[in-house]
């Protein structure tokens, strides 16, 4: 009981006033908003926030809108997402310049976790699933892993561009049309770092999580390297309250908020 | 602001203010800690409970609606059972009323149901959740029927001396009809309204937005609707009346006592913004001092004409 109360001092919706909005990968932005030194200190590569993403006088859209966080500030403290119009979310969110007062949930969910053990790291994104395997990169190379990051956009436009990555990382994109890097899937790369990988994370659109799946069932020998993948769902609550966001595994049904957003690959069901 | 919302029951259902979490909007109590202080809410629903344990339906679940949301999770829960195991010994030290949502598909389940919960410590109250479809009546939902949701209210009754809510189906032809017939068997208060069904089409993909096609829409869009049926069941019935439906202001909140509501229930609001809970547990007092009302009870019913003792039943129609 005592426990109960004490926790509930620290609430987890906090205000951050944005402080920054950069163009980035073509049509998407980086906002970066003030957060709590708690709410900074305590997200993990992988885990996202609730943006409450409407006008305060407006209930539409009604829901919060989930993004995994890009990176985080300690000193600064602040928080970046990376976001593109996909729907009415993110449309706002995108037109909110610095100044605006956003109304965050968060961190939430569970975050990717790399083995002390595991010293080559694989890294494959997708979209805006660039945004929490840039957050896994930069914390890796601090713990001192070796990061190949490998990235796939339409365009040479639409990736990310080298600059966002520490140094230390292999960056390998691939383009749809060849306008950088290798002409095709991205997925298409992954084949020749399965031997080298100890782990290999993910996320992007569901299409490249299934085509990553399929070549890893192809080209890998037994279960190694295993697959952690950062899977996006509609949420209501996001703390695991509602049950609309489940995710079928070989353990059952699964939160996405709670339980996920980050799957063992060779745990999910794929229907 | 304490709010007794079973005057009639020795096992009496006192809370310390009129703010509830609704049923399946709130998990078990636990979800919510980091957010909102369970402990100052005036109790909470858990969320629906099965005779047994159910998986719940197929995703996608959940669909976004103007000012409201669609949901079909399917009562996914542990089971009456596996319930009782898990979540009251956690509540039994927990300085709130925690009231128990249950569901069925007969009268027998529900009646089994309460037996069960009867004598489990760390349980308050039980909500009913008549908006099931009755397998003996091909389907058909108890709520909608009076003789059935009043076939519904009896077996609990019979079967725990808890104190009883009848939670309403807004589906019903006339629910002014159907509050009277589980007044009449013994229910201590009702509380009302539960979703309305609807439905929403992915354009692009041709086909309903919800693996189940329809769900319950919940949210702002539903108030009014809301807002008529507390008003007409508290102009008809001697029960405290729980109203529930799109509240997510003080103002919304004020608007359901005005129509007759002793306590609100809070659901989709709590989702986008937890801490509405807590914003209503202190804005309520503070709404009622700013306009010169010492206790809640001052506002309960004065804009419905039968607490103001000029009341026919056909007028409140």
């Amino acid at each position: 009981m005592a426990h109960m109360v004490e926790r509930a001092k620290t609430t987890r919706e906090f205000v951050g006033e944005i402080i920054r909005v950069e163009p980035v990968m073509g049509d998407a932005v980086l906002t970066t908003f003030t957060a709590p030194k708690r709410a900074v200190d305590e997200t993990h590569p992988g885990q996202f926030i609730q943006i409450l993403s409407r006008d305060s006088t407006s209930y539409d859209p009604l829901l919060r809108r989930p993004y995994s966080v890009y990176r985080v500030d300690r000193v600064a403290r602040t928080m970046t997402v990376l976001a593109r119009a996909y729907g009415r979310g993110s449309g706002w969110l995108m037109q909110q310049p610095a100044g605006v007062a956003l109304d965050v949930m968060g961190p939430l969910g569970s975050p990717f976790v790399v083995r002390p053990k595991s010293f080559h790291l694989l890294m494959v994104a997708g979209g805006v699933g660039a945004a929490p395997i840039l957050m896994l990169a930069e914390q890796a190379i601090r713990d001192g892993k070796q990061v190949t990051y490998l990235m796939g956009a339409n365009d040479s436009a639409g990736l990310l561009p080298a600059s966002e990555l520490p140094e230390e990382v292999e960056y390998v994109v691939a383009t749809m049309d060849g306008s950088a890097g290798y002409t095709g899937f991205v997925t298409d790369l992954v084949p020749d770092y399965l031997q080298w990988a100890d782990q290999v994370f993910s996320c992007g659109p569901e299409p490249m999580f299934r085509s990553l799946r399929a070549v890893i069932h192809k080209h890998r020998l037994g279960d190694r390297p295993d697959v952690q993948m950062a899977v996006e769902r509609t949420m209501a609550c996001g703390i695991g309250a509602c049950l609309g966001c489940m995710v079928e595994t070989r353990r059952g049904m699964k939160t996405a908020c709670v339980d996920g957003p980050v799957f063992e690959m060779d745990d999910m069901l794929w229907g | 602001m304490e709010v007794d919302l079973a005057p009639g029951n020795p096992r009496e259902l006192v809370l310390r203010n009129p703010v509830i979490p609704a049923s399946g909007c709130f998990g078990y109590g636990k979800e919510f800690s980091g957010f909102v202080d369970v402990q100052r809410l005036g109790a909470f629903v858990s969320k629906g409970i099965t005779p047994k344990p159910r998986a719940g339906n197929p995703m996608p679940r959940i669909a976004e609606t103007p000012a409201g949301m669609l949901n079909a999770i399917g009562l996914q829960n542990p089971g009456i059972s596996g319930f009782i195991r898990t979540y009251p010994p956690m509540w039994e030290s927990w300085d709130v009323p925690a009231i128990v949502n249950i569901s069925a598909e007969s009268v027998e389940d529900f009646a089994m149901m309460a037996r069960k919960l009867d004598d489990v410590s760390g349980v308050a109250a039980i909500e009913v959740n008549i908006s099931c479809p009755n397998i003996s009546a091909g389907g058909f939902c108890f709520g909608w029927d009076a003789a059935m949701s009043a076939d519904v209210t009896r077996a609990v009754r019979a079967a725990t001396t808890l104190p009883v809510i009848v939670k309403l189906s807004p589906g019903a032809l006339d629910v002014v009809e159907i509050a009277q017939a589980v007044e009449e068997e013994g229910a201590d208060a009702v509380s009302l309204i539960n979703t309305l069904v609807g439905m929403s089409i992915d354009t692009e993909r041709q086909q309903p937005v919800l693996a189940n096609i329809t769900g319950g829409l919940s949210g702002p869009a539903v108030r009014p609707v809301a807002l008529r049926m507390v008003y007409q069941v508290a102009g008809a019935v001697d029960i405290p009346v729980i109203g529930m439906g799109g509240i997510a202001t003080v103002p919304d909140a004020i608007q359901f006592f005005m129509a007759g509501a002793s306590a609100i229930q809070v659901g989709t609001a709590a989702f986008a913004r937890p801490r509405v809970l807590m914003e209503l547990v202190d804005g309520i007092p503070g709404w009622l001092e700013r306009h010169g009302h010492a206790q809640l009870s001052d506002i309960v019913g004065v804009a419905n004409p039968r607490f103001r003792g000029d009341w026919t039943f056909e007028e409140v129609q």
